[in-house]
């Protein structure tokens, strides 16, 4: 990547960031926080995309952030009042720059619908609180006056060229931000012909000198065919960390020429403590050099960049050198030590560290082969790597754990959009933010927790004249929280509407013929049939989650990710979606088994119980198909050396160790093995990396003596057992 | 022999290619040397259900796992009763890694374009699918395999 899409490609990212930052500010703000930090924060995100986006000529998203910019200056500075209705269209503006984020990223130039609507909103808002303040021009950040151009440039002599005298004197703020006063100069020398005079007046002793602080200004003098308001636009983006004077030439003539330069000589004659400092003028320094910059700038600026002024707080430290640039200030202190890493290389990191725990554990059956007692100093050493090792193995692994924020903090946006669709009101509360797990399990979340979501608001909430009769305010409530548990993620998604109408699921299903007529079916059973795939209970098929995929297809993602989906259900008073789901994709508890001389695992996560089929527990129902009783109830026996061909004959049931697995839907079924040698956790490998999917096997892991090991995918062999007969029906 | 190098397709400086030849029973075929990774001796390998018969398992090598093809049975022979006499040629094929079992690695050859002999017009399916050329050293014949095709088609065996 060229460096430019490299920084590109950060800003992007950053801009994400400072989008979250930006809705959790506003949605702070509409819960009733007071802080003028928040609303600051909120102005800073804004800001520093606009000035990114500035960076990047990005104009449509420079557009749209300023006029939002100005809004929430107008609040920020309390001229408008942050009322509900102000902050719902500030978040609408939120959404509508996440937008023009995404289609600059995408490098689309369309225009984006929404935009002009609310920035016309906006506008008036902001127009509202400050009628003064009509000036398109207002940054935000104006700490000077905008100077009362006379035309008496126009009446100057007619010998001297039209052009512009401007003063510039960066103040300490403009280094800390890593702006840099040489390149704005350069940018001057590009409007036409300059000449630039350096003050250095102010520049101490070298002992006194602040490495920090700015001592330099300069004075430029532009002549060409520049306007002043292109001018300004090359200082725009240092806006109040600096002084600027725009002033015609031939207008007030003030200090020309006389003013002393830089003079190193004089300064060192100083430090060493004679000679007065009174340094020769000199003659302006001729077309200002570009690559060169003046003396001290190297100094200051690489400084600042690379370390933070002592001065700032020390969140600053935590802030790389690109946001220093961007962010309008220090950002919020939670913001931890933080660096950007590559995900191939963490990916690869996690790959040699489970290769060194195969290595270590193959390491350790050597050595108890070889004969060495335990108390051996090798076999104790060993043991100390192996906790070693477990140790490495738990660090890396975390290190792709996030929090669920990341997918949690999309919601609200969906839940505002839904909400406007349907008419119904909701708030949306979330919990267990913080929660960490894999980066790859949350981003294949988001469409499990998007789809529920819409159907938690669509089909869950009541709308208000119904909630008014159940006696239930009128604003539904959505919950979203996430918890660890034993071990694993559970995510709930939680509503307070009507619960699930057993009738009318219950008919559905038969309709659908899903279910017979006849069948008995426990409440339980019942929530549980929206799961079944072609089940969609919306009476009209709706814009919002009638799109085809029903909550099978939510179902499915979740156990592609390991996890299982339950419902709870009560009547009146909401459901409960719940997910249980593996902290990492990575390593799996296993129940290691042996079917015909082959070494299996199965994940231990579906399996309910273990147990010795007894011979007059199990039935033949003809052919090869059994069932094993087990408490009184009948479930199928299946054999997994037949079912993966490993044998073409069934193992006596009385030979073999039955596993008790819950798939798909709860619905249970025994896998027969010869032997079960122990339960492991094992790191999981692709087979479709090097080979292809291969049914019956979910992956493949490498066990302690070297050798590779199938993991089974549990649900296919039971769907592959039961044959077509049960498909069909 | 013009027509030989544009259906060769690379012409690697100068129409020189390195490739290196191994024995499956009595016969010599060879393969591009830029496609091979490591050559390893047999270790005994995880059979895969529901696999063509030519896929004798996989292994664990350096931690990825890695598919076995039996290139003879592959190419329509016998299938090899593995050993320890075994080689297993891992080769890159596309993103893949694959491990060919032969019987043994013989030499490596550096051929000009021309060497290489179009494939006469033979009814065989298999000859035509996988031997991209033939070579004459000798007095021997080395038959030169293309490997895009080696793995099972994914497309049409996929479930």
């Amino acid at each position: 990547m060229d460096p430019l899409a490299a920084i590109r490609e950060t800003f992007f990212q950053e801009c994400e960031e400072q989008l979250a930052e930006l809705e959790s500010g506003l949605l702070a703000m509409e819960g009733g926080d007071q802080d003028p930090e928040t609303i600051n924060a909120v102005f800073r995100a804004v800001h520093s995309i606009k000035g990114g986006a500035g960076a990047f000529s990005l104009e449509a998203l420079i557009r749209f952030a300023h006029v939002f910019e100005t809004a929430l200056d107008e609040m920020r500075s309390g001229r408008l009042a942050p009322s509900n209705d102000v902050l719902k269209s500030m978040l609408r503006a939120a959404d509508v720059l996440a937008d023009l984020v995404r289609a600059a990223h995408a490098g689309d130039e369309a225009e984006h619908p929404g935009a002009a609507t609310l920035a016309e909103e906006l506008r008036t808002m902001s127009g509202a609180a400050g009628a003064e303040d009509e000036s398109e021009e207002d940054w935000g950040d104006f700490e000077f006056q905008p100077m009362a151009v006379a035309v008496e440039g126009a009446e100057a002599p007619a010998a001297a060229p039209a052009g512009f005298k401007v003063a510039f004197k960066p103040r300490a703020d403009l280094y800390a931000k890593a702006n840099e006063a040489a390149l704005l100069l350069r940018e001057l020398t590009r409007l036409g012909h300059a000449e630039v005079e350096l003050d250095a007046h102010d520049v101490p002793p070298l002992n006194e000198i602040d490495p920090e602080a700015a001592y330099l200004s300069w004075t430029v003098t532009l002549t060409g065919d520049a306007d002043e308001t292109s001018i300004r636009e090359v200082f725009e983006f240092v806006d109040g960390d600096c002084e600027l004077e725009v002033t015609p030439l031939g207008g007030s003539a003030e200090s020309e020429g006389g003013e002393p330069a830089f003079d190193l000589s004089s300064l060192l004659a100083r430090v060493q403590g004679d000679a007065p400092a009174e340094a020769a003028p000199e003659a302006p320094v001729e077309a200002f050099e570009p690559v060169a910059p003046p003396p001290p700038a190297p100094v200051v600026a690489p400084v600042v960049a690379a370390a933070p002024p002592p001065a700032a707080p020390p969140a600053a430290a935590n802030e790389t050198a690109a946001e220093g640039q961007a962010a309008g200030g220090p950002r919020k202190t939670e913001a931890g030590a933080t660096i950007r890493v590559d995900l191939d290389r963490v990916d690869r990191l996690i790959d040699l560290v489970g290769e060194l725990v195969i290595n270590q554990a193959v390491l350790a059956q050597r050595v108890m082969e070889a004969g060495l007692a335990r108390a051996s100093a090798v076999a104790m050493g060993l043991d100390e790597l192996e906790q070693l090792t477990r140790e490495i193995q738990d660090s890396v692994m975390a290190i792709r754990a996030q929090p669920v924020k990341s997918v949690f903090q999309r919601m609200p946006r969906l839940v505002r959009e839904v909400a406007a669709m349907t008419g119904k009101p909701v708030r949306l509360v979330t919990e267990g933010e913080g929660t960490e797990v894999d980066k790859t399990v949350i981003e294949r979340l988001a469409d499990p927790l998007t789809h529920m979501i819409r159907n938690a608001i669509d089909h869950g909430l009541e709308n208000p004249e119904k909630r008014a009769a159940a006696g239930k305010p009128a604003e539904g409530v959505v919950k979203l929280s996430a918890a660890h548990r034993s071990g694993r993620i559970v995510i709930e998604v939680s509503d307070d509407g009507g619960g699930i109408n057993r009738e009318r699921v219950k008919g559905i299903a038969i309709e659908k013929g899903l279910i017979s007529a006849e069948a008995t079916l426990s409440d339980e059973e019942i929530d549980n049939l929206i799961f079944m795939p072609g089940f969609s209970t919306a009476a009209e098929v709706s814009d919002i989650s009638g799109r085809g995929v029903g909550m099978d297809v939510v179902r499915r993602s979740i156990q592609a990710l390991g996890g299982r989906i339950t419902i709870s259900s009560r009547p009146g008073k909401g459901s409960t979606f719940t997910m249980s789901l593996p902290l990492t994709l990575a390593v799996l508890d296993g129940m290691v088994v042996s079917v015909n001389n082959q070494t299996l695992v199965a994940p231990i996560t579906a399996i309910v119980e273990t147990l010795q089929p007894k011979a007059e527990d199990v039935h033949s129902l003809g052919g090869h198909a059994r069932v094993i009783s087990i408490r009184g109830g009948f479930v199928p026996l299946i054999d997994v050396g037949m079912a993966l061909g490993y044998r073409n004959e069934p193992l006596p049931a009385t030979q073999g160790v039955a596993l008790l697995i819950e798939g798909e839907g709860g619905a249970r079924a025994a896998l027969l093995c010869d032997a079960i040698q122990g339960q492991r956790q094992v790191v999981i490998k692709s087979l479709e990396a090097n080979y292809r999917q291969v049914p019956g096997v979910a992956a493949a892991t490498i066990l302690g003596d070297g050798r590779v090991a199938l993991i089974l995918d549990i649900d296919t062999i039971v769907t592959v057992s039961r044959g077509d007969m049960r498909k069909a029906g | 022999m013009n027509q030989i190098i544009s259906q060769n397709g690379q012409n690697q400086a100068g129409g020189m290619k390195e490739l290196i030849s191994f024995r499956i029973g009595a016969q010599e075929f060879c393969v591009d040397i830029m496609a091979i990774r490591e050559i390893r001796g047999w270790t005994a390998a995880t059979a895969l259900p529901q696999s063509p018969s030519f896929v004798k398992g996989v292994i664990n090598l350096r931690g990825a796992v890695l598919p076995i093809v039996d290139l003879a049975s592959r190419l329509g022979f016998e299938s090899t009763e593995a050993s320890d006499r075994n080689v297993i040629i891992v080769a890159q094929i596309g993103e893949q890694v694959v491990g060919l079992l032969v019987d043994a690695v013989s030499d490596i050859l550096t051929v000009t374009d021309d060497v290489i002999q179009p494939t006469p017009d033979v009814a065989s399916e298999t000859a035509k699918s996988f031997i991209r050329g033939l070579i004459a050293m000798d007095g021997r014949m080395i038959s030169l395999i293309g490997l895009d095709r080696v793995l099972p088609d994914m497309e049409l065996e996929a479930a």
